[in-house]
């Protein structure tokens, strides 16, 4: 019988562009200071550490976790580093989920961390296409590199081969409404990367093409920072949680999925992100949920595009797919809707430092179930080349 | 893409060994030009087959499982995951086939992948393959815009004439741009395409309101245009380059000749132009260069035409001029008010 697994403290560094002050290790050890300061415990408390750290190119070195994992008072513990593309922060909490259940600790620490931007393309003297080009590394080496894949043109392929099957769906007014109130919610985000940079949906539809359909506003951004986790079995957490006096949010579902990396038949249909879709299912099913519309009221929703946020949302069965725009159109992510999606901003506007976004998401989506008294949250993480991995997490409030 | 004779990492990207100190909130940190750099003698083991035949044979090759017969092109393995590891054999692959899905198209690419842009990448499934091979798409007719190639588009695989053992050697264009001599033709090449008759848009049809609309944007056109000229920033922009530009719109048609920072307007366009623009209406244009919306965005919506792909990088740099002027303009009446 596995055991019940909760979060009971969360951290975040503040989200920058660049950090020229702070390398990955202080940033790190930030997010683990913070963390244990949140559940009022000490670190030698913490049995086994798991790290979430996407791009060796980013950090600058293989093995990146190595040096962090004395640096954060993991001396002589247990310590894992997980990478699955952009979906590594929720990869990185299911796994501590699994082994804290299995009963091999009573505590862990879930780390993630991303120090993308010190890439810099010298024949422009601009960091940005160097970050492209270190993301394009991940593209298939025998097919497709040398055809020129980028991280948004493959999100771009899934989104307009989506837009092929549902043509009415995806209508750019409503990406740009979605934008915009995603740059309301970010307001009240202080970790945020862009908590003052407020736009209008009219600016998000002036906003420059980068690649076809997106906009230049509907593009999560390239960021610095960690997040962190301090996870625990049952027994532990409610003592912690008795010391802290903040409740325990519990992981009761857990679910992933990767689908072929190639399309075609017995492949991957392009035209939709079926990880994402059981990945949710499987998540739910642990957590018992039956009718995820009337049970999930937080979605923290890993968005790299706005579109791909909608069509991932259809996915989980919180809208129908080919009407996600329902999402503003009923009004079920408008203010007051059935749906609080991103409360923290997302990644377009709290921002995107891979390894750690994901457990930013987590830390937010507990955060707001505490405040807000809510009950239900679903966590995601996607990611790799054509959106093939994911991974979701239930979090239920106590 | 890569060629033969070129250095696997172009010196321009390469920095010298160097340092600088940035200073955030009174405290100086250190920052250090690098590189994490690893060289390769990358071993193509079972793709060997594959690459070597798009290089040598012009040939494309797929994979056929012996037991369920799905053909994957390329050919990813040597036995089917989907069969318990059934051996597969490789098997020729015809070179014309569909558009899996809309392809993306990349206007703004990093500089690994500049000369290769504006480009399709997208997903074709040849006849017979049930997979499908990623590959660049590009089309004769101009600029590569969204609505040339979409799903179900019918492509043809064309061959770089130079080619290296990458897939890069090939590419796709759409078959109702070519010949039915040309479509039928296994190892069609690049140079037997024919890229300089591009689609110009018809704008034949011209109403007198139309001639008049012209005139004015005309008068205002070669006032920017010499304002550009004049202006230190915006001359920045164009160091070093040179086209020469005929500039079609209904109701007239001129020249704008970019030289070496000096950017200049003539009532008589170009007689062999570097790239023809088409500004259906020339305020189109005009607001591009006035920088009222980008005419990056302009071309990518179908508002304006050129009749030469590569020519984006050009359009590229009169909107950063347009962006000069404008940041030039709002920087005088920001100093007249102090
Ligand atoms: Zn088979």
């Amino acid at each position: 019988m596995s055991k019940r697994v909760g979060i009971v403290g969360a951290a975040v560094t503040p989200f920058k562009g660049r950090w020229a002050e702070k390398t990955y290790y202080d940033l790190a050890q930030w997010a683990t200071r913070e963390a244990v300061k949140d559940a009022q415990i000490h670190i030698n408390d913490v049995e086994g550490a798991f790290y979430g750290i996407y791009n060796d190119i980013f950090e600058r070195t293989a093995i990146p976790e190595h040096a962090i994992h004395g640096l954060c008072g993991m001396q002589n513990k247990f310590g894992i580093r997980i990478s699955t593309g952009g979906a590594t922060g929720a990869y990185t909490i299911s796994a501590a989920h699994a082994y804290l259940a299995a009963g091999r600790f009573k505590t862990a620490l879930v780390l993630g961390v991303e120090k993308s931007t010190d890439c810099f393309d010298f024949s422009s003297m601009t960091a940005t296409p160097e970050v492209i080009k270190s993301i394009g590394w991940s593209a298939d080496s025998f097919f497709e590199q040398a055809i020129g894949w980028t991280a948004a043109d493959s999100y771009a392929e899934v989104v307009l081969a989506y837009m092929d099957r549902y043509p009415n769906d995806l209508k750019p007014e409503i990406t740009a409404k979605i934008s915009a109130q995603l740059s309301e919610h970010v307001k009240t985000n202080p970790f945020a990367q862009r908590q003052f940079d407020q736009v209008t949906a009219d600016e998000v539809m002036n906003s420059r093409l980068v690649v076809y359909p997106f906009k230049e506003l509907e593009i999560c951004v390239y960021t610095e920072g960690a997040a962190a986790l301090i996870m625990a079995e049952e027994e532990t957490a409610l003592a912690i949680s008795k010391n802290t006096g903040k409740p325990v949010v519990w992981i009761t579902g857990v679910g992933e999925a990767n689908e072929h990396s190639f399309v075609g038949r017995n492949h991957k249909d392009m035209s939709r992100i079926m990880s994402d879709h059981y990945a949710a299912h499987r998540a739910y099913e642990m957590a018992g949920i039956k009718d995820p519309t009337k049970s999930v009221q937080i979605v923290e929703l890993h968005d790299a595009f706005v579109h791909q946020l909608e069509i991932s949302m259809a996915e989980f069965g919180l809208v129908p797919l080919g009407k996600a725009d329902s999402l503003i159109e009923d009004g079920l992510m408008t203010p007051g809707g059935k749906y609080v999606v991103n409360p923290c901003g997302g990644l377009i506007y709290c921002g995107h430092a891979v390894g750690a976004s994901n457990i930013m998401s987590a830390w937010s989506a507990r955060e707001e179930l505490i405040r807000r008294g809510m009950k239900i949250a679903l966590v995601h993480g996607t990611g790799s080349t054509i959106a093939q991995f994911t991974a979701c997490l239930i979090l239920e409030n106590q | 893409m890569r060629k033969h004779n070129e250095k696997v990492i172009p010196d321009i990207y390469i920095p010298d060994v160097g340092s600088e100190v940035e200073t955030v909130n009174g405290q100086k940190y250190l920052v250090a030009n690098d590189a994490m750099y690893t060289f390769y003698k990358r071993t193509k083991g079972e793709f060997s087959p594959f690459f070597l035949a798009l290089r040598d044979d012009k040939k494309v090759l797929g994979c056929k499982c012996r037991e369920c017969g799905l053909v994957r092109v390329p050919p990813f393995l040597t036995h089917c995951p989907d069969c318990n590891f059934a051996p597969t054999e490789l098997v020729e692959i015809d070179q014309v086939g569909v558009m899996n899905s809309t392809p993306p198209i990349t206007y703004f690419a990093s500089s690994l992948f500049a000369d290769m842009a504006p480009y399709g990448r997208g997903r074709v499934i040849l006849k017979g393959a049930d997979t499908a091979l990623s590959v660049n798409l590009y089309t004769t007719t101009g600029i590569l815009v969204p609505g040339i190639i979409e799903r179900g588009t019918e492509v043809k695989i064309v061959f770089r004439d130079e080619r290296i053992g990458e897939v890069s050697d090939i590419f796709c264009v759409p078959t109702s741009e070519l010949s039915p001599e040309q479509v039928a033709k296994k190892g069609l090449l690049e140079s037997e395409i024919d890229w300089e008759h591009p689609q110009e848009p018809d704008i034949s049809d011209v109403s007198s309101k139309d001639k008049a609309v012209f005139k004015k944007a005309f008068a205002k056109m070669r006032s920017v245009i010499n304002e550009m000229n004049g202006n230190a920033r915006a001359r920045k922009d164009i160091a070093s380059w040179k086209r020469d530009i005929l500039v079609k719109s209904r109701g007239g048609q001129f020249g704008i000749f970019i030289n070496d920072g000096n950017i200049t307007l003539e009532d008589r366009g170009p007689d062999s132009p570097d790239f023809v623009i088409v500004s259906q209406d020339l305020r189109t244009l005009l607001d591009g260069l006035t920088y009222r919306g980008a005419i990056t965005d302009m071309i990518i919506t179908k508002k304006i035409w050129i009749s030469k792909n590569k020519e984006f990088i050009t359009v590229f740099k009169l909107d950063r001029m347009a962006r000069s002027l404008a940041r030039s303009k709002r920087a005088s009446i920001m100093n007249s008010k102090v």
